[in-house]
């Protein structure tokens, strides 16, 4: 019985921890320009992240070390350099990113200026990270992110046309108003909010903090393979949403207030307060995932002592890495740069950089000296080396479709 | 008993751990000493560890930057040094027979910038 | 004194190659941050085509405060969440209008464009602000009255908005 429970907590904390302020922009934006066009480009980030995830949480329990500590390893001192200083940069923007999250969700429900409440989330995120228990901390956020349900919920009442639904999304057109450029720009865009590098420091490091062993490894499967496409399912509800209630009306959404407008319109004010409840608990959770990440992976990189599971005097060059950390992302915030603009570099950033992520990752997981017995089956290797290859794609073509879409605006 | 290792694949960039299973660096550099009589390869016969000793293996602009950068901010005199003969085990990760705390790899500065924020646990089990 | 490691599988890049691709870096940093840059315009579609950008931003910020001035009226929104969401599609209007205003017209005819795309996006404009304000004070039954002139609003900016992409 007990194990049932720990099994369900687990799912439900992957399904509620699963969309970040990146998966909230980069779903309503495409929902909102290009319907359910790209519905399919977060099917295959599910999959990929779902692949990747389980290796991922394989690795961590079987060997005890987390992907970047191996990383240096397997790549070497100067390439592992390279791919710390990319890993990082990228986890740091995503962290600022977060943070705008949380005070834009804060401004949203109080119509209070959002740079007000930046220091003051940037110290509760620091608070938590150094006071509140690794288990604790990450399941009271799964658990409140679960809020975002009731987007999917709003979804269902609307009474959609699902046939038509389903074949707008299964026979992908760009709309007359878009360029392809565009359509591939936010495709990437999108693959990037899926498949977030940071959800596998921060998965595999967690599982090191969480003493997982060899016998964990079946509820590692079952949250992964059950948790995160229902996350992704949130996910796609929001862009279902916006597709229902912003495409017809031509709204093209840069505020968080009109991600919210559907779920309003069709629940009221009930459904308005558990949404942006949902917005403050997915980007609060981020925020503390990517503060931790900032942290984890130079302190795995450089080999000192990490984690949330020794006293923060025992790991202290790992505590400041993640003081230091929230502190930049504050201040990128508090620049006033738009932090859905923040959003929107981060993620497509954050594409261009998973074959930095994923490539170690299959290696690693790939190896006996680590996994023993557990290493990727064929199978698991051929669909995760052709994840490889499409991540490669896409990498390569960022930046001319940023440029040649006018980074989406054009 | 001897076992052949290659060294830069088993040795370099290995995962530290003292004798209380704490983490205690990476192994950043390994020194090499030459027997001197011109026949016999040179050993290896410490290991090196510390930010230093890492910027030493670079070979780039900003590896000399960081060994620069670093030795000022840490005012040391170069990488902690651990001879072979306090190595416990060779497996995926370098087992000492030392504790880290005995190993000066320069983290001095930072606990005592952390140790002073309430809940830091300093006060607890001597390092 | 260091031992130099033997050339691993996973080697480092030679010096040459190495600047080389810092090179192509930098260049390609150079072509991004040009893409996000406005600058003159010189031909006349150019313009015609900021003024369809222009138009879709401001119709897109109007028909944010139509949705959400239906959905106060319903009783669907908190009187914070609103008085946000006016504020924020105000500013998107007055932004796109401050920016398309700030291009100068190629030409004669550009200036009719000009002139048609302003006399939307004037009234546009004071629509929102007065929304806004009306929003702040927590006045919900004067919405509908000063939300009046956006679907006219909205239609002409839509038809300017296909009429030159």
């Amino acid at each position: 019985m007990r194990k049932l429970l720990e099994i369900a907590l687990g799912i439900l904390t992957a399904i509620g921890g699963f969309v970040d302020i990146g998966d909230l922009v980069a779903s309503t934006e495409t929902g909102a320009r290009f319907g359910l066009g790209l519905a399919w480009v977060l099917l295959v980030g599910v999959v990929g992240i779902v692949i990747y995830a389980e290796m991922a949480g394989r690795v961590a329990s079987v060997s005890g070390r987390a992907v970047f500590d191996l990383v240096r390893e397997r790549l070497g001192a100067g390439a592992g350099l390279l791919n710390l200083a990319a890993s990082f940069f990228i986890t740091l923007l995503t962290l600022a990113a977060e943070i705008g999250g949380v005070a834009l969700s804060l401004q949203l429900a109080t119509s209070v200026n959002y740079l007000l409440f930046v220091p003051v989330v940037g110290f509760l995120v620091w608070l938590v990270c150094w006071r509140v228990r690794f288990e604790l901390m990450d399941n009271a956020v799964g658990l409140l992110g679960l809020a975002l349900i009731v987007v999917a919920v709003a979804v269902w009442r609307a009474h959609p046309d699902w046939g038509a639904m389903l074949h707008s999304a299964t026979h992908p057109v760009v709309p007359t108003t878009e360029s392809h450029a565009a359509y591939w720009y936010f495709a990437i865009a999108l693959l990037g909010s899926a498949m977030t590098p940071y959800e596998v420091f921060f998965f595999s490091s967690g599982a090191v903090e969480q003493r997982w062993t060899r016998s964990d490894l079946l509820v590692n499967r079952l949250n992964v393979y059950i948790g995160f496409p229902l996350g992704g399912l949130l996910a796609l509800a929001l862009m279902v949403a916006a597709a229902l209630v912003l495409e017809p009306l031509g709204i093209d959404p840069s505020h968080l207030s009109q991600a919210a407008l559907p779920t309003s319109l069709v629940l009221g004010r009930l459904g308005l307060a558990l949404a942006l409840l949902g917005f403050f608990a997915c980007t609060f959770g981020a925020s503390l995932e990517t503060a931790l990440s900032c942290g984890y992976s130079i302190a795995q990189y450089f080999g000192w002592q990490w984690g949330k599971f020794v006293k923060p005097a025992q790991a202290p060059r790992f505590q400041l890495a993640v003081l230091v950390s929230i502190a930049l992302g504050v201040g990128l915030v508090l620049t006033t740069l738009d932090p859905v603009q923040i959003t929107e570099y981060a993620i497509v950033l954050s594409a261009a950089a998973l074959p930095l992520t994923y490539l170690p990752l299959l290696i690693v997981a790939n190896d006996p000296a680590y996994l023993g017995g557990k290493v990727n089956s064929r199978l698991s290797n051929a669909i995760a080396s052709l994840f490889l290859v499409v991540l490669v794609l896409a990498s390569v073509a960022t930046i001319p479709l940023m440029i040649a879409s006018k980074a989406g605006g054009g | 008993m001897a076992r052949r290792l290659d060294a830069a694949l088993e040795l370099l960039d290995r995962q530290l751990v003292d004798k209380d299973g704490r983490l205690a660096g990476k192994v950043d550099d390994l020194e090499l000493t030459d027997p001197g009589d011109g026949l016999e390869q040179p050993r290896v016969t410490a290991i090196l560890t510390g930010p230093d000793a890492l910027a030493g293996r670079l070979h780039t602009r900003f590896g000399r930057w960081l060994q620069g950068v670093v030795l000022r901010l840490l005012a040391r005199q170069g990488p902690a040094r651990v001879p072979l003969e306090q190595v416990q085990a060779i497996g995926s990760s370098i087992e000492l027979r030392v504790a880290a705390g005995r190993l000066d790899t320069g983290q001095g500065w930072a606990r005592r910038l952390i140790g002073r924020l309430p809940g830091a646990g300093e006060g607890d089990a001597a390092q | 004194m260091s031992g130099t490691p033997p050339d691993r599988p996973a080697a480092r890049l030679s010096d040459r190659c190495r600047r080389g691709l810092a090179a192509v870096a930098l260049a390609l940093a150079v072509l991004v941050a040009a893409a996000g840059c406005t600058g003159p315009v010189r031909s006349d579609g150019v313009y015609a085509s900021k003024a369809a950008a222009t138009a879709a931003a401001a119709a897109s910020a109007v028909q944010t405060a139509r949705l959400a001035v239906q959905e106060a009226v319903d009783g669907r929104l908190f009187g914070r969440t609103l008085a946000q969401t006016l504020a924020e599609a105000a500013s998107d209007a007055g932004d796109a209008q401050t920016t398309f205003d700030a291009i100068q017209p190629p030409d004669g005819r550009a200036d009719v464009l000009r002139d048609q795309l302003d006399g939307l996006l004037t009234p546009a404009v004071s629509a929102l602000e007065d929304l806004r304000i009306a929003a702040r004070r927590g006045d919900v039954a004067q919405l509908p009255s000063l939300a009046a002139p956006l679907p006219r609003l909205s239609d002409k900016l839509e038809q300017v908005q296909k009429a030159h992409r």
